[in-house]
């Protein structure tokens, strides 16, 4: 707890508004804020609704709603739901959607955490007077400054290299000191019962059954054609057959794809121009480069030839990378060792060690780099 | 944090210390089953038909009129389900209103699914129904019409009596959804030509889960539930004797104390209004100029929105709701809001006030001081993140 109380806090002791799931780690952060001598407000967001066609989720449903009330309730504190359906639509769900329409593989966390969570609920913070927003995302903040989670397992700072750097200051990420067997650990020791077992989602959370394309045809309609059907071409230029829908895949894919060739095939290109999605052997994966665009930096940004790590899947292993390109809209890497399915539509994350630099979402993979960099003039 | 506020009377009541004692022993020592032909069962049983009976007078109604439920929402399916299946045959439509709960709503509803009409009367922009509206609608192939008494969200009084007669002289049947009005108008049945109400005891003092429906003898119904021969079988199952003690000691209590409690309560409610309207000029008190029961006060400021402005006033300890106590997270403008033509932008910061035994005049004033002061900030953060 900071040693001095914030002015203008009703209570004298300084407030935040958690963002509680119903889930174990949002219960834990809360908890140990609570603990810690903040004044604490627990705060559900209700970001869609499945109507009647989806029974229970694990993530977002009433229940959940009604888990985070049981914690605050055993905690002491006030609850309430917000709801942001209609900017969660817009900012994350219509992205979610224009992005595979595109071809492309979407993070939707991401959105999430840049605009429902980091930019909609500090402003809902404001009206509660909370100096403070925290989640209960396995990162941290160091000095200002955001770093990966403790828990190499866990960490989940790959989602959250778009938020607003001005809302650093007052994040609070009470879980990403832990790991999460020590948050259960802390949960059971609180006497959470609610949420100490509970399973962890591993869905997007407003996909149903994780199924997608469910959610294209809901937007879309039947007749999109991202959803209609397309031809299977090698990269050799045959074609190999036909699939239902290019949103149904993603760059790295085998899923879907026919067999009885020599060596495995990889969904390698998605083009939405003729529908079609490129196949070939596992090497045509890798990328040497890659270019991003809506950069977002959380320090200062890197210059051209800077040396940098980069992380272009979540959980995928961070590569050193130079520099190649760098202007306000797009920046390009070379990469120091090849990365396989760059995945047009996903983060990169640079991270300085420990710490997140920036990101942007990919635009494309690069060839390897021909030259020397080209300095601007 | 300072002593909190309980604005939210109509959502419910706490439950009164003369009716926790009138039904403690039969809890205990009188527990019997009003069907068992022992001394407990008789002990049971005549409790039973006392409650019965006492509550009928409070209505003007003979015992056998009086029938049980878990509460509003089961005397309304049972009035209209019951009375509309039994009729049928030769009556397929159902009349009521945009503005009711939706209890009533709901079971008209389901009077379409099932082969039968809904019909749907006009209210004009005070939520009163348009007599020349129900005039057309209520024919001879009407088996029963449902006109709330006292709106749950905004308060406005129904002229009963006068629908009730419209719709005996066609020959379709009258129920009246009257959680709200009771206690707070007079209500006889032996004057008023209803012929089937709904009254909830959680809403005047007595707990959770009971309720009773007024009909009227003769009147035709199908159950919804099939079992034994309980409530002359319009309600079968054990009846629930310490809830149907308690609603009926309620109900007396409300009773006696309805003239000088609605006064109470309305000089309250009127001066909160007139503190709020002359510190909010723009301000929209919904169904103003309307007749309206003396205890619901629902308000709109432009700028705000209810969700924010329900958790402000919960931060300062002050209970209100938006609307009906409605589902969490729940965004929809109210039904009863939209259906008087209340703009969107206005219908989805209402915040309904209602006032009952807990509310005081220094609450009144309390509130009068600090929900100015919420708005201010509301249009603040507002039009920052416009």
């Amino acid at each position: 707890m900071p040693s001095q109380p914030i002015p203008g806090t009703p209570s004298g002791r300084p407030r935040v508004l958690v963002a509680m799931s119903g889930g174990v780690d949002s219960s834990v952060a809360a908890a140990l804020l609570h603990e810690q001598g903040y004044d604490v407000i627990g705060a559900t967001m209700k970001l869609f609704c499945y109507g009647d066609t989806v029974p229970d989720r694990p993530c977002c449903s009433l229940d959940s709603i009604d888990d985070a009330r049981r914690v605050c309730q055993r905690l002491g504190i006030p609850h309430y739901v917000l709801n942001l359906e209609a900017p969660f639509s817009h900012d994350v769900v219509d992205d979610f959607v224009s992005e595979y329409a595109r071809g492309r593989t979407p993070i939707p966390c991401v959105r999430c955490n840049t605009f429902t969570k980091f930019r909609d609920l500090v402003r809902r913070a404001d009206g509660f007077d909370a100096g403070f927003v925290a989640t209960g995302h396995y990162a941290r903040v160091i000095d200002g400054a955001l770093h990966r989670g403790r828990d190499p397992a866990k960490d989940q700072s790959y989602f959250l290299w778009g938020i607003d750097r001005a809302a650093l200051r007052r994040l609070l990420l009470p879980v990403g000191g832990l790991t999460k067997a020590e948050t259960r650990d802390v949960a059971r020791s609180l006497g959470l019962d609610v949420v100490s077992e509970k399973v962890e989602s591993q869905d997007i959370c407003f996909v149903p059954d994780g199924d997608h394309v469910k959610v294209i045809r809901a937007r879309l309609g039947d007749d999109a054609p991202a959803l209609a059907r397309g031809p299977i071409l090698h990269v050799d230029g045959r074609q190999v057959g036909v699939h239902d829908g290019y949103a149904r895949y993603t760059i790295g894919q085998r899923r879907g794809l026919p067999g009885g060739f020599d060596e495995p095939l990889f969904v390698v290109e998605i083009r939405p121009a003729d529908r079609a999605v490129i196949v070939g052997p596992r090497e045509r994966l890798l990328g040497h480069g890659l270019v991003a665009r809506e950069l977002n930096w959380l320090g200062s940004a890197p210059t051209l030839g800077t040396l940098v790590t980069v992380q272009a899947r979540h959980r995928a292993r961070a590569v050193e990378a130079e520099v190649v390109r760098m202007g306000t809209e797009e920046l390009e890497l070379a990469l120091q060792e090849p990365l396989s399915a760059i995945a047009p539509g996903q983060s990169m994350v640079l991270y300085a060690g420990e710490r997140v630099v920036g990101g942007g979402v990919i635009e494309r993979a690069a060839g390897p780099r021909a030259s020397l960099p080209v300095r601007a003039a | 944090m300072p002593q909190p506020i309980y604005l939210d009377h109509a959502a419910t009541t706490p439950v009164r210390p003369e009716v926790v004692d009138a039904m403690t022993p039969f809890f205990g020592p009188r527990f019997g089953n009003p069907s068992s032909a022992h001394r407990w069962g008789r002990e049971a049983r005549v409790a039973l038909d006392e409650a019965r009976e006492r509550l009928a007078r409070c209505l003007g109604a003979n015992t056998d009129e009086i029938c049980f439920t878990s509460g509003g929402t089961e005397s309304d399916n049972l009035a209209i389900l019951g009375a509309w299946r039994a009729l049928r045959a030769t009556k397929v439509a159902v009349v009521t209103t945009p503005i009711e709960h939706k209890a009533v709503l709901a079971a008209a509803h389901q009077v379409a699914r099932e082969g039968g009409e809904e019909r749907i009367v006009d209210v004009d922009r005070g939520g009163i129904v348009i007599p020349g509206s129900f005039d057309l609608a209520v024919d001879n192939r009407v088996a029963i019409c449902s006109v709330m008494w006292v709106n749950n969200e905004i308060g406005v009084l129904q002229d009963i009596p006068k629908l009730a007669s419209i719709a005996r002289e066609r020959g379709a049947l009258f129920h009246t959804d009257a959680v709200q009005a009771f206690g707070k108008v007079t209500i006889d049945a032996s004057s008023i030509p209803f012929d089937a109400l709904s009254i909830s005891g959680h809403k005047l003092g007595a707990p959770k889960g009971v309720g009773a429906m007024y009909l009227r003898r003769g009147t035709p119904l199908e159950p919804l539930m099939h079992g034994g021969m309980q409530d002359r079988g319009r309600r079968p199952g054990t009846e629930n004797v310490a809830m149907a003690v308690g609603l009926a000691r309620a109900a007396e209590l409300a009773l006696a104390e309805r003239e000088a409690e609605g006064a109470r309560l309305a000089r309250l409610r009127n001066r909160l209004e007139e503190a709020l309207l002359s510190r909010i000029p723009d301000a929209l008190v919904h169904g103003r100029n309307a007749p309206r029961a003396p205890h619901i006060l629902n308000i709109s400021v432009p700028g705000t929105d209810s969700e924010s402005l329900l958790m402000a006033l919960d931060m300062q300890g002050v209970a209100c709701s938006a609307g009906s106590a409605c589902q969490s997270g729940n965004l929809t403008p109210s039904h009863v809001l939209t259906a008087i033509g209340v703009r969107h932008d206005l219908a989805t910061a209402a915040i309904r006030m209602s006032f009952g035994s807990l509310s005081a005049e220094e609450d009144v004033d309390r509130v009068a001081q600090l929900f100015p002061a919420l708005i201010v900030k509301a249009r603040r953060l507002a039009g920052a993140t416009l």
